[in-house]
């Protein structure tokens, strides 16, 4: 068949196809009448062009003609494979199991990872309790007078664990911050492991130097009061973050029987569920910090409380959520 | 034409032609988010600092916002295109041609922060320099790719001249190149057009405007017009 017949037989249905496209987009205006060609129909009209386009192929037909049908080609196959919308029953089962499960099937790098925070941490606070001078080799002097201006309990009347700010903009700072590690944590994966690795054991020798400074000095009581409430998602979703890193730096270094790229993009995608659910956790985290952590009339109880409420209430959920099945 | 082109077999059984971006339009997509993004952010730094302290809060949320989420959802929710890259007629697709979804969006947003290192992207550049379909690192890893948005085809009509059948057997090659040089000819000069007719003399035994009005009517009963 000529190009020219062949084009004469099939361009009503082109023209169909074209105009049922162009409804589809956003930029359609609302006044317009409802295309011919029915929903239910697109996919088998797709299919039909991709036929046209591939004897327009064969028998060689001219460049212009092979260019419109590309372009059109390309247009229902993106209409046709668009990502399906985020459901709120899809959201909840991640919540539920999605999460807890990838954290259970990344566990060996949680562990690591976990090892790889609070090794140092606790390390850091032990020595400074047996040698405090050796603060200095962490921190300068100024920073050190404001750290213990922030923990210092004979300042009642402003909130422990901050400087100066309302609990706004103190949530709004710590989202910044601590967000930000998290995601620098899972991205470091892609300079090796090597990157998890420094910056889960920098930010635990930090954390741990504050901590084992204020409690040498006798300051402890205002820190682990300020730290208690909002400690468990915090360090949970940093582990989390630093497991997802490790995850990825192992592909790079380790792919087993996979290529590199393949393994890249596998453990990118895990790793990105982890962080996708470490970053609500750090949301959470600030949100306490900002708003619960600071008071400081509340009585032990409580805040004690309440913090170990927490960590038992968020091991249980990846625990008991990790070792459920799949859901449908 | 030369181009980069990447054909991606779709279920269909058809190729797409995907046209991946290298590093400059790509540099100057991030340019013209960059500005968007310094004058969103100072424009909510001014109105959140009316507001005073708890201004201070809502407006370090936003610039949280504007730096990690504003790529992130234009990407999936807008047809892969960020304002920069719309300015500049790029879009995000999944390496197979589908259009981004968030998981992959996620995770190329989130590996800027290695793109970047050393200093203003200087990973990521290197790494699109020496991917052959112009990839940076976040793109590796989250199995995307940066095309160039498909324009609409310009029409391109070979002129009505009554059929002239070839006198003699042409190749498919032949054939092809007599069609495209119908459908080009009318946006070249007349001295073009005369110059690439030349070439042909054997075929058509003329020269110069005739030799342009005989190629067209072969490529009119090439087509199969009557």
């Amino acid at each position: 068949m000529k190009q020219v017949q062949f084009q004469a037989a099939h361009e009503a249905a082109w023209l169909q196809l074209q105009a049922w496209l162009d409804a589809q987009s956003r930029h359609a205006r609302r006044g317009e009448p409802a295309p011919a060609l029915d929903d239910a129909d697109f996919a088998a009209a797709y299919r039909e062009l991709c036929q046209h386009y591939a004897l327009a192929q064969r028998r060689g037909y001219s460049a212009s003609l092979l260019e419109r049908l590309r372009a059109l080609v390309h247009r229902g196959h993106t209409q046709l494979y668009r990502p399906p919308r985020p459901r709120w029953r899809s959201t909840l089962d991640f919540v539920a199991t999605g999460f807890p499960r990838a954290v259970h099937a990344s566990r060996v790098q949680f562990g690591l990872a976990a090892l790889l925070l609070f090794g140092p941490l606790l390390a850091t606070i032990a020595l400074l309790q047996w040698r405090p001078e050796l603060v200095h080799t962490l921190f300068d002097a100024t920073e050190l007078a404001r750290i213990e201006e922030m923990y210092d309990p004979a300042a009642t009347h402003q909130r422990i664990g901050r400087e100066s700010g309302s609990d706004l903009s103190m949530f709004g700072f710590y989202v910044l911050n601590n967000v930000g590690i998290g995601f620098r944590t899972f991205a470091s994966g892609l300079l090796g492991a090597l990157g998890p690795v420094l910056i889960l054991a920098f930010n635990g020798v930090a954390i741990g130097g504050v901590a084992g400074h204020l409690t040498a000095i006798g300051y402890g009581g205002p820190l682990w009061r300020f730290v208690v409430g909002h400690s468990a998602p915090e360090l949970l979703a940093i582990v989390i973050a630093g497991a997802a890193g490790l995850r990825v730096g192992m592909a790079l270094l380790a792919p087993g029987r996979r290529s590199r790229a393949r393994a890249l993009v596998e453990e990118g995608q895990l790793g990105a569920r982890l962080v996708l659910g470490a970053f609500a956790l750090l949301v959470l985290a600030a949100f306490i910090e900002a708003f619960w952590s600071s008071i400081g009339w509340l009585p032990d109880v409580v805040k004690f409380g309440s913090g170990g409420l927490l960590w038992l209430a968020i091991g249980l959920w990846l625990w008991r959520g990790g070792r459920a099945p799949a859901p449908e | 034409m030369l181009d980069t082109v990447r054909l991606v077999e779709t279920p269909e059984g058809v190729a797409l032609h995907l046209h991946p971006a290298g590093v400059m339009p790509r540099a100057a997509a991030w340019a013209v988010d960059l500005m968007i993004r310094v004058a969103a952010t100072m424009l909510l730094l001014v109105l959140f600092g009316l507001l005073g302290q708890g201004g201070m809060g809502l407006s370090l949320l936003s610039m949280f916002v504007v730096y990690w989420l504003y790529p992130i959802l234009f990407e999936v929710l807008r047809d892969g295109q960020t304002i920069g890259k719309r300015a500049i007629g790029l879009r995000v697709i999944h390496a197979n041609g589908t259009p981004v979804g968030w998981l992959a969006s996620i995770v190329r947003n989130l590996m800027r922060t290695v793109d970047m290192l050393p200093v203003l992207y200087g990973f990521g550049a290197v790494a699109s320099l020496l991917d052959p379909q112009g990839r940076r690192l976040g793109d590796m890893v989250a199995g995307t790719l940066v095309i160039h948005a498909e324009r609409a085809p310009a029409a391109a009509p070979v002129p009505l001249v009554p059929a002239v059948w070839p006198e003699q057997v042409l190749a498919s090659e032949e054939k092809a190149a007599i069609v495209a040089f119908a459908e080009r000819g009318p946006r070249l000069t007349p001295e073009r057009q005369a110059e690439l007719a030349d070439l042909l003399v054997p075929l058509t035994r003329q020269r110069g405007a005739s030799a342009v009005q005989r190629l067209y009517g072969i490529a009119s009963a090439l087509l199969g017009r009557q």
